[in-house]
């Protein structure tokens, strides 16, 4: 079930009114039964791929809690995160490494990679990055005696499974999440307020926004080899927008939908192209994700309290998984690998102290084209097509295509940026909150308004989907 | 009591956006999405009404010399009544049926002739790509507030199946739906014409099995078609309009010329099925089916319902003089029917 559709708008009132009305102690029962139904919408054969990862993930974790065994514990570990990257791997990587690694390096021959092709044909499971990386946390935190481990299993697929962020994150841990999925919550006008608020916002950023710039970017990106340099560009910019408001349109239905229910999930965007430097980039972009390579990446193979080299390598390591996190395709490793470099060259010049009145704007400009540049690698269908159409974008081409620019979506596009730049508007709530009644209602109309007779038209599903 | 205080407030902000929204912004909308809400706004009182797909209109390739519609030609044999014609190519029953919700109560309409193409109850055409932008439309053809409904556009709460869903369907109906013949021509997934014709790179391989493919099926009461013109038959009913379902013409010579005597003969077996359905409940029937010779069809390397002028003109005086039934007093002899004698 997708947020912006008709089963939804009517599942999500439908699950919070059932949720207060139930008593307490059964609450987390119902939020279960959703969850499940929730996934089960697209397809119902993908319950059993989160059943499994939920099961391995229960059962070794409490057998690594409940044993003094050294060995044990780090056998079911393993076991854990074997089966978690296992699922991930048959699911989204087998086939391009058979196809694109193993067999054009002839790791495997032809007729082998032919079989498994005739054999292979299931698509990816959605979401399934996102509940893997978090149930694997939950198996780790565990192993380290970070959280105690949840005795009762059905709680537990509760905590992998619950529907707000289930496909697309924010990626929670179990010391922030779990808790909260079983305390027992009064219905307040606050969250209700605030939670309505977040999903408004987030549609209308998602409808209207990004909906509306797809279909320019899809044309620039799709005729390339005919479009002016200058379309390039605006086809670079503007699919940074899209990949923005959609997935941070994402992310704030996530978590307003959560918060109807009483519940808190962490933040995801920051105002991400307000940043400075790569590096501040990062605290500000898909924090949920960037956070647990941090702790459960980084940090493990020695984070910053090592050489120099030792310390790059790890960066690059860092960013090289997160670029394939995203997708099976050397784009993505590309994308990777240029934020990681980037990140590496800022350390070695001392670009982040670089804080005088007149750098500032100078970082942000350099920092700026670097994020945007890779991200025609990130939306690029194969590596050639990016340098191509990179390489058109800097050669002055100026013969061009056809595009239609609307002043709504121009106007629109307008009103997100400065809104996220100026005011913080993913902070819609507390913005909301400073202001009095009439801009309150001002702002309820507009966008109402907007989301209900202006979102695009073609459907677009959430670019994070697909990872 | 704050709560309910917010929520009718919500409501009737709904109200006034809705107000906005269709003072400044429908026609325009509708104008690109769904203009056939507009062309129902304004034939809404009208005599009589023929709506269809592209068959009503004169082909690009012809050379006709009155390129008229097939419509305007019945409306020559009944100069005192106001006829007009709603078209939407690609289009079936299953649109035609939304799009009759959504006249005006206090129309005027006497009479509605619905066009029924007997390739739209073929697997093929029930899960066309084209489906998704056909029902995409439809949602505006409806009474609710239309702003709502742009939102349901928005929302995609309309059949929007890939184009490789839909084609998994339509396969598999090739392989499980019967057909009253032996083995190989048992279904339309072993039915092929490579006997007569050799392989596929024949020419004439490839059109004979495009008119198995488009009308080696059998119509039975399951078939969604058929349930849009029951619903057809209900709605006129409930508005006391005349109501007449012009079975088309198609190319069954060249039928039986590129595939056998089989084909022909289900196509007879399924117009004749239509046929009988509605005339015993009451609904005039007009079963053109075989009215036309292969040359007047426009295209050659499909099946298709583009008639050429002379067709066009033969379809119509078939429909006018069953309209007779309805406007006795008023029928007369259209201009061209005299040239169209001798041609």
């Amino acid at each position: 079930m997708v947020f912006n559709s008709l089963p939804f708008l009517i599942f999500l009132p439908s699950i919070a009114i059932l949720y207060y009305l139930l008593p307490a102690r059964l609450r987390w029962i119902l939020l279960l039964l959703a969850s499940y139904f929730f996934y089960g919408y697209w397809k119902v054969e993908y319950l059993a791929l989160i059943a499994i990862s939920t099961m391995v993930d229960y059962v070794a974790a409490s057998t690594i809690a409940s044993s003094q065994h050294m060995l044990k514990r780090l056998a079911w570990l393993s076991a854990s995160l074997a089966t978690n990257l296992g699922l991930l791997f048959l699911f989204k990587y087998s086939s391009w490494f058979m196809n694109d690694v193993a067999s054009p390096l002839r790791i495997l021959n032809a007729d082998m990679v032919g079989r498994f092709n005739e054999f292979w044909h299931y698509a990816l499971p959605v979401g399934i990055s996102f509940y893997t990386f978090q149930t694997m946390s939950y198996t780790v935190d565990v192993y380290f005696g970070r959280v105690q481990p949840e005795r009762n299993p059905f709680k537990f697929a509760l905590f992998v499974s619950f529907f707000p962020q289930l496909v697309a994150g924010p990626i929670e841990r179990f010391s922030r999440l779990h808790h909260q999925l079983f305390e027992p919550k009064n219905l307040t006008y606050e969250n209700l307020q605030h939670g309505g608020r977040l999903i408004l916002y987030g549609l209308f950023i998602k409808m209207c926004v990004a909906d509306n710039v797809a279909p320019l970017v899809d044309q620039i990106f799709g005729e390339y080899q005919s479009a002016s340099s200058v379309q390039l560009l605006w086809g670079m910019v503007l699919f940074g927008i899209q990949i923005f408001s959609d997935f941070h349109g994402y992310s704030l239905i996530a978590i307003g939908s959560a918060r109807l229910l009483g519940i808190a999930l962490m933040d995801n965007f920051n105002s991400p192209y307000s940043s400075l430097s790569i590096r501040e980039f990062w605290t500000r972009w898909h924090i949920s994700l960037s956070t647990w390579f941090r702790d459960y990446v980084f940090i493990p193979l020695g984070g910053s309290r090592a050489s120099i080299a030792r310390w790059s390598l790890n960066i690059l390591i860092v960013f090289l998984v997160s670029g394939l996190w995203h997708g099976a395709n050397w784009t993505f490793l590309a994308w990777g690998a240029i934020h990681g470099l980037a990140y590496l060259i800022e350390r070695v010049s001392n670009f982040n102290r670089m804080e005088s009145l007149f750098m500032k704007p100078i970082r942000w400009l350099i920092t700026s084209a670097v994020v945007f540049l890779a991200w025609v690698f990130f939306r690029s269908e194969n590596i050639e097509t990016a340098t191509s159409y990179i390489y058109r974008m800097f050669s002055g081409v100026e013969s061009t295509i056809n595009m239609e620019w609307s002043p709504l979506l121009l106007s629109f596009v307008g009103l997100f940026l400065i809104s996220d730049f100026v005011f913080k508007f993913g902070n819609i709530h507390d913005w909301l909150n400073s202001k009095r009644v009439h801009i309150r209602w001002g702002v309820y109309a507009l966008l109402t308004y907007s989301i209900m007779a202006h979102s695009g038209t073609i459907n677009h599903p959430f670019i994070y989907f697909q990872f | 009591m704050r709560l309910a205080i917010r929520i009718v407030a919500f409501f009737f902000l709904f109200l006034g956006l809705n107000w906005l929204y269709k003072r400044w912004e429908l026609t325009q909308f509708l104008d690109e999405e769904a203009s056939q809400v507009l062309q129902v706004r304004k034939i809404a009182n009208c005599d009589v009404i023929y709506i269809s797909e592209s068959s009503n209109f004169s082909p690009d390739n012809s050379d006709d010399f009155d390129r008229r519609k097939l419509s305007q030609f019945i409306a020559d044999f009944y100069p005192d009544l106001q006829f007009e014609a709603i078209n939407l190519p690609a289009s079936h029953a299953g649109i035609y049926r939304q799009l009759l919700h959504i006249f005006p109560e206090n129309n005027d309409v006497k009479t509605l002739i619905v066009a029924v193409n007997l390739r739209s109850f073929n697997a093929n055409w029930i899960n066309s790509k084209l489906e998704t932008p056909l029902n995409k439309s439809a949602v505006m053809y409806n009474n609710r507030p239309p702003l709502f409904n742009r939102f349901l556009i928005s929302l995609n709460a309309y059949d929007d199946r890939s184009i490789e869903e839909r084609e998994k369907i339509m396969l598999n109906h090739w392989e499980i739906d019967e057909l009253p013949f032996a083995y190989p021509h048992d279904n339309v997934k072993n039915w092929t014409a490579e006997e007569k014709w050799g392989d596929w790179q024949h020419p004439k391989r490839q059109l004979a099995d495009h008119f198995i493919k488009q009308y080696a099926y059998v119509i039975d009461e399951d078939n969604p078609r058929i349930k849009d013109l029951d619903e057809i038959v209900t709605i006129a009913k409930s508005k006391g309009w005349n109501l007449m379902f012009h079975i088309l013409a198609e190319d069954i010579d060249r039928a039986d010329e590129l595939v056998g005597p089989q084909l022909p003969q289900i196509m007879r077996s399924n117009s004749d099925w239509i046929t009988q359905r509605y005339l015993d409940q009451g609904i005039t029937v007009v079963n053109n089916l075989e009215l036309l010779p292969s040359l007047e069809f426009a295209e050659e390397d499909f099946p298709s319902e583009h008639y050429f002028e002379k067709g066009r003109k033969a379809l119509a005086l078939n429909v006018a003089l069953e309209l007779e039934k309805f406007y006795a007093d008023q029928f007369k002899n259209a201009p061209w029917v005299h040239t169209q004698n001798h041609n």
